[in-house]
């Protein structure tokens, strides 16, 4: 795979959005503006706090999430990354000890109002996780299995469509009845984002999808997920500043303590982050 | 010369110190061994006077070895060297084994019971949920399939069980009363008491799912054709459940007894192989499978008559243990190129038994002296001549109470461990009251099982006032009695499933239950088992809690259902050992405990297997 | 496709169908588990609802503190204490076996053993928790006790005119064969569970143990015994209420004549019959028609007894073992 080709890439939509561009600090309670070709905001938050127990996960966090393109978080560990992902599809809510304060909206819905099922919200609002956990199904199962919990009819179309759309259909098309567990590392990744996309979910959000793997299946997944930007919002949480660099559109930094540093387009924070810690963080300084 | 002496003395503190370490392991290790000598010298005393080696002639031993134990081993040491053959053995040996165990007890408790009535139960509790699954399957909004089978379930079950305890009883005084006091009325008055109450107790099992479901199904606006289908089912389960005395069973007891057995154990294994062979091949080899299974069983049914033997027996062993042994078999044969010698394990095994058996009649040679033979198994107890005494009526109580408490107690041990690790709170002050509960669980499982024999004594003789001793009673006291350790199994396995999967469920919009029913449930599957066997194994032994319950030590008949007097092996053993005649004491005593010893051991087999396998 | 997901946003709210669906298999799963509290309850109500009628006979006192215990004869005596010390002579009997030898057999089952070994030796020694009861009894009665009784009586001088060693014959019901099936019975919990506790000792102590140069001895002893004593405690306390409880062997070998223990020749407590509670509690329930007797009243008041006994000891076993799980 060609860098500079991403690199050019990512520069050209910054070019394009650069003059629609404001700097949404955190402190700076102004939400980005929608004026000119800006795109539509798929997921926004307000004052958005976690406390675990008695111990503060997100501090405060506003952030809008843009439609079509691929946003990336990127932090220490332990400054509430995962977390965030997680209040977006409402995994948290799988922990009884966390509290959640301020407000997340999904395409203009707040998703912890009190008629919004997170069931039905996760079913709009896929998720990968950081280590692959394909189910101990077969392959053609483990597509399925999103459409059979709606009650939606499986063909096999939908599954090819699903696993070419996750460029793992050459690999698998003879082997499909066989078990999941039987792939890689790299195979079983792809075949976890096969059967996300699978029930053709508006956001797509990604824990640390390539830690786990080498670098071949890791760059493997980094076109992949390029490639999904045609279709789907993806939200991406990575450990990882050149994988940030080289796929996401924006970069949201987060440090120590749930706090949202900076917000902006990738090439900005990565060139001319406006808030010296970024600048630390991203230059290897801290953390 | 200073640093010399100092390495002098420690070599000695270190001699010192090695000498103690090999003591302490060797204490350690005999330790250890005193357990396993226990084992031996237990099993070894028994098995001796049960079986009597030293009566057997030498040839007798040569013969056997020839036949059984020296084609095992070989069959064993090809088995180790290749992995596929193994599995293919252990899924042959499963299978043929199994199915044998399980149709020979199934076989033995229908005799007891009168297969008809067993029938009569299974159509009635199976067509109200199956008529809902398949209603399900063809239609859009399959949302609720799931809530209404097992409402249906539960409705079949209490109207089942619950109708004979609770209801008729109840419904006898009442119509009882009303015949009193409307007798001179005319049609009211002249409704027989039985009639009567069975139409109330079919209104009552009819009436309310139908309103149920058609006031769900009138709220989500379904197509008319959606709700006909659903009265369509209802008014068939009401047909069915409307005359399970009045109607089905006289007409029923018209057919031929044999094809009462192949009824009970015949549609349930036809059905479950249709629907493996639909999933795995297509509806049509589905069918084929259907037809093939229905005409061997009919042959089967041909051969026996022609040669004018009762086919009740072959057909339940060509349905329980032939047909599970011919998909498992064919499977490998088919699908499994580097495993299909090994489902030859099982035949080796009974081949040799039966080619050894048929040589020693050929060539009279001198077997032993054995207390463990037919007559053991097959006769009533004699308490004067001991080579007649045999524990047929407890063998058929063991596996009444048995099977009945592991019908009762494993849904609901289940559930409550599937409660507690997937759906209560573990924080706040309803963890604390979790916490509770489990707590209480595990004080349950070390409770004396005596203490449990007066639980039921208090609940089903003085509280429910019924006879002393009867089967349901032993079943449920058993079934309270292993309910926590099954819990405990259960919640292990449970949480041995990686919560990976459960948020990868979620994560793909599946609801709790989904989540539990596709994913957690699949994968805890070995671990429950596993438990609830050992469970079971412990329960077979099981003898306080009976005699405080009343079931008597001594039957000469065997029980003949749910509700009548109940019998055990453990029973029998603890009144044989009062016996101190030597022919009944080290010989028919002995040979009881080696049944029930190697019954248990069959279990604990099975259960060691099913962990290991799953467990890697 | 924004319309399409205009028209999906709608289906965000929940589906009153499905939330009730939910529902309803949460409460039927709840309600298994308030099964087992009912249980607990039922226990508890039917031994106490009995056993209150019995103390309205019988004064607490007198049967706490009565020596004689005869249930059954024309003049009855419902004095516990013999049966109690039947109990612990049975229960002292066999903890002098299965506590060491379980313990033993742990250390070396965890510290010792291959993982081959340990393999095939756990599973052989758990075998002897799961045979029947009513078949150690019997082993006991017609095994044990005659390859007990073969040597006896023992009258053997040690020192001339100082100390001579008595051993009387056993009798054919006695507490030692009983004591030794139940001590048999119970070795497999203690070595399993304090295997168990052992195990959890992480290797990182084990490690820091040899890196000091201790040998394998020290290091079990002074270093993974002491950090799994918790663990020990309670696999002991279990196996003790396991003892106490035990029913069939007790009744089957060690006999039905409640008495008081002797002092000072504590051998003759084992060579001779007793009666422990739960034998009591049998003998009660097999008596041929008893009605509603004071007798049979009894029988839930020995239970009462001896579920407090064991449940008090369950709860403490599980109280301890809690504390060795949050060490790690």
């Amino acid at each position: 795979m060609s860098e500079p080709d991403q690199e050019t890439q990512a520069g050209s939509t910054d070019e394009t959005g650069n003059s629609s561009l404001i700097e949404t600090h955190v402190t700076s309670d102004t939400s980005v503006d929608t004026q000119g070709e800006n795109p539509t905001s798929v997921v926004e938050t307000r004052n958005l706090s976690v406390y675990y127990d008695e111990e503060q996960a997100l501090d405060d966090v506003n952030l809008d999430i843009y439609e079509q393109e691929v946003t990336a978080i990127i932090g220490p560990s332990g400054c509430g990354k995962s977390t965030f992902l997680r209040c977006i599809n409402r995994m948290n809510d799988l922990v009884e000890a966390a509290t959640i304060e301020g407000e997340l909206r999904f395409r203009g819905t707040d998703i912890y109002g009190d008629n919004v099922d997170p069931v039905a919200l996760r079913r709009q609002i896929g998720m990968v996780f950081q280590h692959p956990n394909p189910f101990p199904k077969s392959i053609y199962d483990n597509v399925a299995y999103g459409l059979r919990v709606q009650d939606e009819t499986v063909t096999d179309e939908i599954v090819e469509t699903a696993l070419k759309r996750a460029a793992l259909w050459e690999e698998v098309k003879d082997q499909l009845h066989t078990s999941a567990l039987d792939l890689s590392g790299g195979q079983q990744q792809r075949l976890c984002i096969a059967r996300a996309i699978a029930v053709n979910p508006d956001v797509l959000l990604m824990d640390e999808p390539a830690s786990a793997l080498d670098p071949i299946a890791t760059s493997k997944i980094e076109d992949l997920i390029e490639d999904l930007t045609s279709e789907y919002t993806v939200i991406i949480v990575t450990h990882n500043m050149q994988q940030a660099a080289r796929i996401s559109d924006r970069t949201a930094v987060f440090l120590t303590g749930g706090e949202l540093v900076e917000f902006d387009h990738t090439t900005t924070i990565f060139e001319n982050p406006a808030d010296d810690r970024v600048e630390d963080y991203i230059t290897g300084k801290f953390g | 010369m200073a640093t010399e002496s100092e390495t002098l003395q420690r070599s000695g503190r270190f001699q010192y110190a090695e000498i103690r370490g090999k003591a302490f392991e060797a204490i350690l290790i005999a330790a250890t061994l005193v357990g396993l000598v226990a084992l031996i010298l237990l099993f070894g005393f028994m098995f001796f006077d049960a079986f009597g080696p030293l009566s057997a002639s030498l040839e007798w031993y040569l013969l056997f070895f020839s036949t059984l134990v020296a084609p095992v081993s070989a069959f064993t040491l090809y088995c180790r060297r290749n992995p596929a053959a193994r599995t293919a053995n252990a899924r042959a040996s499963a299978a043929v084994f199994g199915g044998l165990v399980l149709s020979l007890a199934a076989y033995i408790v229908l005799r007891a019971m009168s297969p008809y009535g067993p029938l009569v139960y299974l159509i009635t509790v199976s067509s109200m949920p199956l008529s809902v699954a398949v209603y399900g399957r063809y239609t859009e909004n399959s949302y609720f399939v799931g809530p209404a089978m097992v409402l249906a379930m539960l409705l079949a079950i209490v109207w089942t069980f619950g109708s004979e305890v609770l209801l008729f009883p109840l419904l006898d005084a009442v119509f009882g009363l009303g015949n009193d006091l409307l007798g001179g009325v005319p049609v009211l008055g002249s409704v027989p008491v039985p009639v009567g109450r069975g139409l109330l107790v079919t209104a009552i099992a009819v009436g309310v799912p139908t309103l149920a479901l058609a006031n769900s199904v009138l709220r989500r606006r379904t197509s008319r054709a959606g709700i006909l289908a659903v009265f369509a089912v209802l008014g068939l389960s009401a047909a069915g459940t409307a005359g399970l005395d009045q109607l089905i069973r006289p007409i029923l007891e018209v057919l031929p007894i044999w094809s009462a057995y192949a009824g009970v154990i015949g549609l349930p294994v036809t059905g479950i192989l249709a629907l493996l062979i639909t999933r795995q091949r297509g509806m049509r080899a589905g069918i084929t499978a259907v037809v093939a299974v229905v005409g061997g069983g009919l042959a089967v049914v041909a051969i026996a008559s022609a040669v004018s033997m009762d086919p009740s027996l072959w057909v339940v062993l060509f349905f329980g243990m032939g047909v599970p042994t011919a998909y498992v078999v064919g499977e490998a044969v088919i699908s499994d190129r580097d495993g299909r010698v090994g489902v030859a394990g099982p035949f080796v095994i009974l081949g040799g038994i039966l080619v050894g058996a048929y040589l020693e009649r050929l060539l009279s040679v001198t077997g032993p002296d054995s207390w463990v033979t037919p007559t053991l198994l097959t006769n009533s107890w004699n308490g004067l001549t001991a080579t007649e005494a045999g524990a047929y009526p407890s063998i058929v109580g063991s596996i009444m109470i048995v099977s009945f408490m592991a019908l009762m107690a494993f849904p609901v041990g289940v559930g409550a461990a599937i409660y507690l690790e997937e759906y209560a709170p573990d924080t706040g002050w309803k963890g604390r009251l979790t916490n509770l509960v489990e707590l209480n669980i595990a004080n349950l499982a070390g409770v004396p099982s005596v203490v449990y024999g007066l639980l039921g004594l208090a609940l089903f003789q003085n509280l429910l006032n019924f006879a002393p001793g009867l089967v349901f009673s032993a079943a449920a006291t058993l079934g309270f009695l292993i309910l926590p350790i099954v819990i405990v199994s259960a919640q292990e396995a449970l949480k041995a499933v990686p919560d990976s999967l459960r948020e990868a469920s979620y994560g793909m919009g599946a609801s709790r239950w989904q989540t539990i029913r596709s994913v957690v449930l699949p994968e805890a599957v070995p671990g429950i088992l596993t438990g609830t066997i050992l469970a079971l194994g412990r329960a077979i032994g099981e003898t306080a809690p009976l005699i405080i319950i009343a079931v008597p030590t001594t039957t000469f008949t065997t029980p003949g259902g749910l509700f009548s007097s109940g019998a055990a092996v453990p029973l029998r053993i603890f009144s044989a050992s009062a016996n101190f005649a030597p022919e009944y004491r080290k010989g028919v005593v002995a040979a009881l405990a080696i049944v029930l010893l190697v019954l248990m051991l069959t279990m604990n087999a099975i259960a060691i297997v099913i962990r290991n396998r799953y467990q890697q | 496709m924004s319309k399409k997901r205009e028209t999906e946003l709608s289906s965000l709210e929940r589906s009153e169908f499905i939330v009730r669906k939910e529902r309803l298999y949460g409460q039927l799963l709840a309600a298994c588990a308030v099964l087992t509290i009912a249980v607990t309850g039922g226990i508890i109500l039917s031994l106490s609802g009995q056993a209150l009628t019995f103390f309205g006979h019988v004064s607490p006192i007198d049967f706490l503190t009565g020596q004689n215990w005869s249930p059954l004869s024309n003049t009855p005596s419902y004095g516990v204490i013999p049966l109690i010390s039947g109990t612990l002579i049975v229960t002292v009997g066999s903890a002098v076996i299965a506590l060491p030898v379980g313990l033993g057999a742990a250390i070396y089952l965890s510290e010792y053993a291959s993982s081959r070994v340990r393999g095939i030796v756990k599973p052989l020694l758990e075998i002897l928790a799961g045979i029947p009861t009513v078949i150690y009894g019997y082993f006991a009665l017609v095994y044990l006790t005659p390859l007990l009784d073969a040597p006896l009586p023992i009258r053997q001088t040690i020192i001339p005119g100082e100390f001579v060693l008595v051993v009387p014959s056993i009798s054919t019901f006695n507490a030692l064969s009983a004591s030794i099936a139940v001590g048999v019975m119970i070795i497999p919990m203690v070595s399993s569970i304090s295997e168990d506790a052992l195990s959890a000792v992480p290797d990182s102590l084990r490690e820091a143990g040899y890196g000091l140069g201790s040998t394998k001895f020290d290091v079990s002893t002074s270093i993974v015994v002491p950090a799994a004593t918790s663990g020990i405690v309670s696999s002991y306390v279990l196996a003790l209420s396991r003892a106490i409880g035990e029913t069939m062997i007790v009744v089957v070998a060690a006999g039905e004549s409640p008495k008081m223990p002797t002092f000072p020749n504590i051998l003759e407590n084992f060579t001779e019959s007793i009666e422990t509670m739960t034998v009591a509690m049998v003998n009660i329930a097999s008596a041929e028609s008893l009605g509603e007797t004071v007798a049979y009243e009894s029988m839930f008041a020995i239970g009462l007894t001896l579920f407090a006994i064991t449940l008090t000891m369950n709860y403490i076993a599980e109280l301890i073992s809690r504390q060795y799980r949050e060490e790690y």
